[in-house]
């Protein structure tokens, strides 16, 4: 009975649990609040997502991320704006800050209006490079939409996307099938090189990006083009902070969500995938998706005849010691135990200012919300203060980086090997046997001899 | 009947293939240096070329076509002479400048290429695609292929990749090796040769005339304190004996402590005894 009662309990509190990790308070930018019902239907499943939707126009006064040194919002996601600026509210600053305070924030652009000066220098700062011209379009002559943009070609056709190397997970062309993902009128913008920005969604390697205001003969300067444009672009700040860049507002609006498009030497007409693929993008810059937890680290002392409890401060030199660590993933509204990816290993690093071991954890056990990742090693025959370090970073996951310190001492004096099961100490075991009997002897005679008359030695007289 | 049905389709289905890009007229030359003479070799959309073309680091390769639209020739939106690296599957554009006529041309060199490319171990494809709005089809067909011949005496192209985060390479720690022993057999060969110096002590002594005549006699004068002083130095043995097998210090000691008092109270006795003898002469 009582069995039954806490499972009810485990299911009710499963279902009123809070949906986003991060808070469900999400403001959207618009140029004008009657623009939201172009976008009805995006907004009606994020609010079937439990989030709490503000609206509000760049103009507005009473916009303010911060208030008394707390973020107002969870999330921001800006709609493409005729205005020059974002208003003194949204300066890059205020941005960066946000993010800073670990603010998401998921930026659609388009290529029919002015992409905004500040916005500009705000994705610079993020090493996001757009177009300096700020206008652009990106085409391909050969996966366009034949239905809607024959002529124009500027409606791209692109398959759900896999990831980009092995290792990588995979959330955003699960269960694709064949539809195709449409990207009408839509900006596309170069990476830099650094670690924390992942292309969601790349160009095909035919198309390219253009100003169709000054470029519309002849492409003469070309800013980008091929698998270099990213399309949907995101960024993950060290905090991990989410920053996406969805290059086409116009994928996100009712009249893409369950259109029929055709390509040109493909099947003839093929839903497009754009509802799910925007489910999923915005999951997982408002933290709804690749969010990981630890829920436990555990280690000891695996030796026979030893004491295993868990955790102790101080190892001894060439122990066996197991690790495991218990790992969590959130997947829309719940936790459950996170997978690693197939060519990919959670690593345990066992260091001192350089990792002496560095392993791979296997997958040990699946619980309701953990999977564990142990290993059994030797400790090495160094002394001195050790870190137990996971530091699991990949694209599109939260960061983990734990660390536990324990002592390493050397072996005590009665730890060795004792001498009598050292060969080459027979010989002087077998010295101080004969010194202890020989003394033994010498003192029996001594104390118990009587005196051995000496011989007479007589003397010849010589002649 | 048959024939001409047959031409009846085939002109339908030329009718109904869309209209379509295609080039002409095309050759690459390479050029040691800019506008010295240069070996130029032709290709076209069907034939590209078969051999890869060699670029060296002072050499530019120049690329001229004329881009028709269904066979007349026109300027499209984009003409590229795109170059891919086998290896890694990096591609860099190079936009041909077109001319209203169609004419189009692009040079390339070691030095506008990215250094990805100059450090591929297979040649490079080098692929032209031209396409433009409208309904005439795209086209992007390979044509040749490039090798990179890298100057010998310059420094070669350096290239750090950018850090991404992945898994790093296992690392097991190398321990030092455990001490080690010689083998037995040396070992159990002087263990025995020490060993046998005991017999040797004893055989020795008894040549000298070693006895324990006396033996009766001690025991007859102070029988309890010369047995309870032996028996204590044996018992001082066993004590080590004890220590080197299982006791610790503090076990010891105490222990130790007492045996030897019970030494220095019998030994006094016993060889006291020993000293009556000595000056009774019998010694």
């Amino acid at each position: 009975m009582r069995t039954i009662l806490s499972f009810l309990l485990l299911a009710l509190t499963s279902v009123v649990a809070a949906i986003s990790t991060s808070g469900n308070r999400l403001l959207v930018v618009l140029n004008d609040v009657a623009d939201k019902a172009t976008y009805s239907k995006f907004f009606a499943d994020l609010e079937e997502r439990e989030f709490k939707i503000t609206y509000e126009t760049p103009k507005s006064e009473s916009l303010n991320l911060f208030n008394l040194g707390e973020r107002t919002y969870d999330h921001v996601l800006f709609l493409p704006v005729q205005t020059k600026g974002l208003g003194p509210n949204l300066t890059p600053k205020a941005l960066l800050d946000f993010v800073n305070a670990k603010g998401n924030i998921l930026l659609t652009l388009s290529a029919n209006t002015t992409t905004p000066t500040s916005i500009v220098s705000l994705l610079s700062e993020l090493d996001i490079t757009l177009p300096t011209d700020r206008n652009s379009l990106v085409v391909d002559h050969f996966n366009y939409d034949i239905t809607s943009a024959s002529d124009k070609h500027d409606v791209l056709l692109l398959p759900a996307p896999k990831p980009v190397r092995a290792g990588i997970k995979d959330y955003f062309s699960e269960d694709a099938g064949t539809k195709l993902i449409a990207f009408p009128r839509g900006v596309g913008a170069v990476l830099g090189n650094g670690e924390l920005l992942n292309p969601i969604l790349r160009a095909p390697p035919t198309a390219y990006s253009y100003n169709p205001k000054e470029q519309s003969e002849v492409v003469d300067d070309l800013f980008a083009a091929g698998q270099q444009l990213s399309l949907v672009s995101t960024m993950q700040a060290r905090n991990n902070a989410r920053v996406t860049v969805v290059g086409s507002a116009e994928m996100l609006q009712d009249k893409w969500f369950d259109a029929s498009v055709s390509k040109l030497n493909g099947k003839p007409v093929v839903q497009t995938f754009n509802r799910e693929f925007a489910k999923r993008v915005s999951g997982w810059t408002f933290q709804e998706i690749g969010v990981l937890k630890v829920n436990w680290v555990e280690h000891h002392l695996e030796e026979e005849g030893m004491p295993n409890d868990s955790n102790p401060e101080m190892y001894r030199v060439k122990n066996n010691v197991s690790y495991t660590i218990s790992l969590a993933e959130f997947a829309w509204d719940h936790w459950i135990g996170f997978n690693v990816p197939e060519s990919d290993e959670v690593q345990l690093e066992f260091s001192m200012l350089s990792p002496f071991h560095r392993l791979n954890l296997k997958e040990e056990s699946h619980r309701l919300a953990a999977v564990h990742y142990t290993t059994v090693f030797t400790i090495p025959d160094q002394h001195g203060i050790f870190n137990f370090k996971v530091n699991y970073k990949r694209p599109f996951l939260s960061n983990i980086e734990v660390k536990d310190k324990v002592s390493v001492r050397h072996m005590a004096h009665d730890e060795w090997p004792r001498s009598y099961a050292i060969s080459g100490a027979w010989p002087w075991i077998a010295g101080i046997g004969a010194t202890v009997s020989g003394f033994l002897g010498f003192v029996a005679l001594w104390m118990y001899s009587a005196p051995v008359a000496a011989k007479k030695v007589t003397v010849k007289k010589t002649q | 009947m048959r024939f001409t049905r047959a031409l009846l389709l085939f002109a339908a289905g030329a009718a109904q293939a869309a209209s379509s890009w295609s080039f002409d007229d095309a050759s690459i030359s390479v050029a040691a240096k800019k506008g010295s003479d240069a070996i130029k070799e032709k290709f076209s959309q069907k034939a590209p070329l078969t051999k890869p073309v060699g670029l060296g680091s002072t050499d530019t390769v120049k690329v001229i076509l004329t881009a028709k639209e269904d066979g007349k020739a026109k300027r499209p939106h984009q003409a590229f002479v795109t170059i891919k690296e086998q290896e890694t599957g990096l591609e860099a554009p190079f936009t041909l400048t077109v001319k209203d006529t169609g004419r189009a041309v692009v040079q390339i060199s070691q030095k506008d290429l990215p250094v990805q490319f100059l450090l591929s171990p297979k040649p490079l494809k080098a692929s032209v695609v031209i396409g433009s709005f409208g309904e005439a089809r795209a086209i992007n067909t390979p044509v040749f292929d490039i090798e990179i011949q890298t100057d010998p005496n310059a420094p070669a192209p350096k290239y750090d990749a950018p850090l991404r985060y992945g898994k790093k390479p296992e690392i097991h720690h190398i321990f030092r090796a455990d001490p080690q022993s010689p083998p037995k057999v040396i070992s159990m060969f002087f263990a025995l040769a020490v060993a046998a110096t005991v017999p040797a002590l004893f055989i020795s002594w008894l040549l000298l005339g070693a006895n324990v005549n006396h033996l009766a006699k001690a025991l007859g004068a102070a029988p309890l304190s010369h047995i309870t002083f032996f028996g204590s130095i044996i018992a001082i043995e066993g004590v080590f004996f004890m220590y080197y097998t299982s006791w610790k210090l503090f076990q010891v000691l105490p222990v130790a402590g007492v045996v030897a008092v019970v030494t220095v109270l019998s030994g006094t006795k016993a060889l006291g005894e020993v000293q009556s003898r000595r000056l009774s002469k019998e010694r």
